[in-house]
């Protein structure tokens, strides 16, 4: 198992993995788990019920809008990078952050790459299962190798027209 | 002219220092080289047949002197003295090593240039009409929007992982020298009825194995929701565009899967759950990017100028020059030069350093440090004054530059070939440079009038083979390079997609059969019918007869 | 007849298998008989794996050169011999600029299918 880096504020860090990734005909562990989108339809309920903590794996080809309404339940939602060339989950990051407000951990997991790592957490990742070995120093450095930003994302950073405002009206 | 802040410098300096970063790696073998292709291919550069290639962006194929000097330099100092323009507007140098690479991009960085996105699953460098801020049809200026697109597509935190590349040209005339309809997004700047300014979008445009001429999918965008709805765009297209096969990943097979109404209607949707507020740019931004490009230091000219009528007068060759090279100016007294890189016999879009460094000074002195790139491989001077149009000329003479062949048979566009490029199936330049000899006489070249003739030496068509009046598609057969010939393409506003003329032929059969097709041409021609015109008219049937009936 | 090329990692040279190293000229490649095929599949193979100096290594097919009379062999395929030579379109430009009986013959070699390409094909009314 890959080991799991989390955002701290700016920084990555190690962290320890509560949560089981089980599959659909896996038999079902003890403790937190993480669930295919059709597995969490099916038993979703009432894992929820049983006080675990519960989490969905959503593939590319499927939409995060098919989790909505059960968000507030969720603990983490895990997009898949079948291949890095897949940019799919990076959409689906960005809608499960700025359109369905969704505030638990978004998980990167598959072909997770360090070299990825600035778009990832622009768009709302937080966590992640690098495929390359990555540190956490490695990952911190990756996503923070640029000094400024052109467009608005899921993250906070000010974009290059927000900090040309910011630098015209200290000018003024 | 947009000229970089110290954000966009340090951008630049990061992208270069990140590549130095991944250069050192692999050269040290930490990574290998299916992990290193795709990050040396975000930074343009690619593995040739002899070489690498690195592809440097030319934004909106602008250029101003101190950069053109500097790609002088770097021909000289890491190629073999020369450059070769692309129909993207860009600049490819086809010698470049590998170790040399990160000590380029740290150059260009120097002078605002860069090679970000000219390679990749990505949004390419935005291309635009080459007059922009020089003609008078315009009705707004695109560089201003090919600007605001280049900032808000660099290194798109959503959109860097598309199913396929991503294309995106603009023009601000109703005259199309950007081959917008042929574009993944196409805009048209349109004044609205109430006197604003907005977007005809056409989508899902291209060339390649499938060609297609790109629907309308909004006739009317207001222009300050245009990040907004690009943004739909390339959502609806990064979510539900074909990954499983590569040739059928572009969004023009997206579009026509759907349907044209169907695309629309998902974009408008998506379009609709966007916060325009946070999505579109700030107004104050976008009148900083617009005054950049505000040319306020024109001279009040008289329209006609006696040096110059007195000057062409006297030279013929002069008068050429200015009957195909020069287009009027919307400033009194000004006009646009068009500086060919199509001398007979000469690689197409190829320029040496000498004739970089001679076009630079001549940007700077006569045409307000401006220089532009055509999509057609060819260069333009955009603002000259109409007095200086004789020492202009004179000066383009002595380096070889002033070929007065634009949009004439021997203006041919032509894509590397398999002389460089490593997917090609047959060579382009040679081609070219035959078919160019047939045209020689500039005479004749004249009289013949606006002939397109553009060769791709595979079926990626980058050398716009499918919107040629004559396109040349080079393919391999038995290890033997033939040639497919199409009629009546077209890349400008009145657009479509040429007609294959028959059987393939073989290499030194291209050129006769070219002459066969432009002298059946003259024969049947109605008044001052272009060839295209004339095509339209009557068909494939005279044409097929000229290449391919037996000689008596 | 086969030889191995690749490209050198760090400049791009087009570059071909000798006896354990890579050398720049087509005219010193080491040549495989059609007996030797596994030893082609082991050379690739090793080359595949090393990871600093060259990329992408492959087998080309050759063939005698029409006409020459000491049995020189050329490239089947157009691609590999302007590989071989450099670009056609800068005859100075690349390992043509050398000159010399191997660059020359590898100019007039010729491709295995021979064809005019086909045209006469209306009867002339």
């Amino acid at each position: 198992m890959p080991k799991l880096i989390k955002l701290a504020g700016d920084a990555a860090e190690w962290a320890e993995d509560i949560f089981t990734h089980v599959g659909d005909d896996d038999a079902l562990p003890e403790g937190d788990v993480i669930l295919s989108l059709a597995r969490f339809q099916a038993e979703g309920e009432i894992l929820l019920s049983n006080s675990r903590r519960v989490g969905v794996r959503i593939e590319p080809d499927q939409e995060v809008e098919a989790l909505a309404y059960d968000l507030p339940r969720l603990s983490v939602v895990a997009l898949a990078f079948p291949k890095y060339r897949d940019g799919r989950a990076y959409t689906s990051a960005r809608l499960l952050r700025e359109r369905l407000g969704f505030t638990g951990e978004v998980r990167a997991v598959g072909d997770v790459l360090q070299e990825q790592a600035g778009f990832m957490v622009r768009c709302g990742f937080d966590a992640f299962e690098p495929n390359d070995g990555a540190t956490p120093e490695a990952w911190t450095k990756a996503a923070h190798r640029y000094r400024h930003v052109y467009q608005r994302a899921a993250d906070s950073r000010p974009t290059a027209f927000e900090e040309r405002e910011a630098f015209e009206e200290r000018a003024v | 002219m947009y000229l970089y802040d110290p954000i966009d410098r340090e951008f630049l300096i990061d992208r270069s220092n990140e590549f130095r970063h991944q250069v050192a790696r692999r050269l040290a073998g930490e990574l290998t080289d299916d992990q290193f292709k795709p990050l040396r291919l975000m930074n343009g550069l690619y593995l040739q047949l002899h070489a690498y290639m690195l592809r440097i962006a030319i934004p909106y194929g602008s250029l101003n002197a101190r950069q053109a000097r500097r790609l002088a330099w770097i021909a000289r100092t890491y190629d073999k003295g020369y450059g070769h323009f692309t129909t993207r507007q860009n600049i490819q140098f086809n010698w470049i090593k590998l170790k040399d690479a990160p000590d380029i991009l740290d150059a260009l960085a120097e002078v605002d240039l860069h090679a970000i996105q000219t390679s990749g699953n990505c949004i390419r460098n935005v291309t635009a009409d080459p007059y922009a801020g020089a003609t008078a049809e315009e009705i707004d200026d695109p560089r201003v929007w090919s600007e605001v697109l280049r900032q808000w597509s660099t290194l798109h935190p959503e959109f860097s992982f598309l199913p396929r590349k991503f294309k995106i040209a603009i023009t601000g005339a109703l005259t199309d020298r950007a081959a917008v309809k042929v574009h993944d997004i196409g805009l048209i700047l349109r004044k609205g009825r109430d006197g604003q300014i907005g977007f005809e979008v056409i989508v899902g445009g291209g060339q390649g194995r499938t060609p297609y001429v790109g629907p309308t999918i909004r006739s009317y965008l207001p222009a300050e929701h245009l990040l907004s709805y690009v943004e739909a765009i390339l959502r609806v297209y990064n979510r539900h565009g074909r990954r499983d096969n590569i040739y059928k990943a572009r969004i023009k097979i997206l579009v026509a899967a759907l349907g044209a109404e169907e695309f629309a209607r998902q974009v408008e949707e998506e379009w609709g759950k966007i916060d325009a507020a946070r999505a579109n740019l700030p107004a104050s931004e976008l009148a900083r990017v617009r005054a950049a490009f505000a040319q306020t230091n024109f001279e009040a000219l008289p329209a006609v100028s006696e040096t110059f009528e007195a000057a062409r007068a006297a030279s013929p060759a002069l008068q050429r020059f200015v009957r195909n090279n020069v287009k009027p100016h919307k400033q009194s007294g000004y006009a646009i030069v068009e500086v060919s890189l199509k001398a007979i016999g000469q690689t197409p879009g190829d320029a040496t350093a000498e004739q970089l460094e001679v076009v630079a000074d001549l940007a700077e002195r006569y045409s307000l440090d401006d220089l532009r790139v055509t999509h057609a491989q060819n260069l333009v001077l955009p603002h000259v004054k109409l007095d200086d149009l004789p020492t202009v000329h004179a000066a383009l003479e002595a380096a070889g530059l002033a070929t007065a062949n634009i949009d004439l048979a021997s203006d041919i566009i032509a894509c590397p070939g398999l002389d460089y490029c490593a997917l090609a199936n047959a060579r382009a330049i040679p081609i070219a440079q035959d078919i160019a000899k047939k045209f020689a006489d500039p005479d004749r070249a004249e009289k013949v009038g606006e002939l397109k003739i553009k060769i791709s030496g595979c079926i990626n068509a980058c050398g716009h083979h499918h919107v040629a009046h004559i396109g040349i598609l080079g393919v391999d057969k038995k290890g033997e390079e033939f040639y497919q010939l199409s009629l009546g393409g077209s890349g400008a506003e009145d657009a479509s997609i040429g007609r294959i003329l028959g059987p393939g032929l073989s290499a030194d059969k291209v050129a006769p059969a070219i002459d066969a097709l432009v002298d059946a041409y003259l024969n049947i021609r109605a008044d001052d019918e272009r060839f295209l015109d004339t095509y339209r008219r009557v068909g494939l049937e005279p044409f097929k007869e000229a290449v391919y009936a037996q000689a008596d | 007849m086969k030889a191995i090329t690749a490209n050198r990692l760090i400049d791009g040279e087009v570059v071909f298998w000798k006896a354990g190293a890579w050398v720049e000229g087509f005219g010193d490649a080491q040549l495989f008989d059609d007996a030797q095929d596994a030893d082609v599949e082991t050379v690739v193979a090793a080359a595949k794996a090393q990871p600093t100096v060259i990329v992408d290594p492959y087998p080309i097919d050759l063939a005698p050169v029409p006409g020459s009379v000491d049995g020189g062999l050329a490239p089947v395929s157009y691609r590999e011999r302007i590989r071989a030579l450099g670009p056609t379109n800068e005859p100075t430009h690349g390992k043509q600029a050398v000159g010399g009986e191997v660059i020359e013959a590898l100019r007039h070699a010729a491709g295995a299918a021979r064809s005019t390409g086909r045209v006469d094909l209306i009867r002339r009314k």
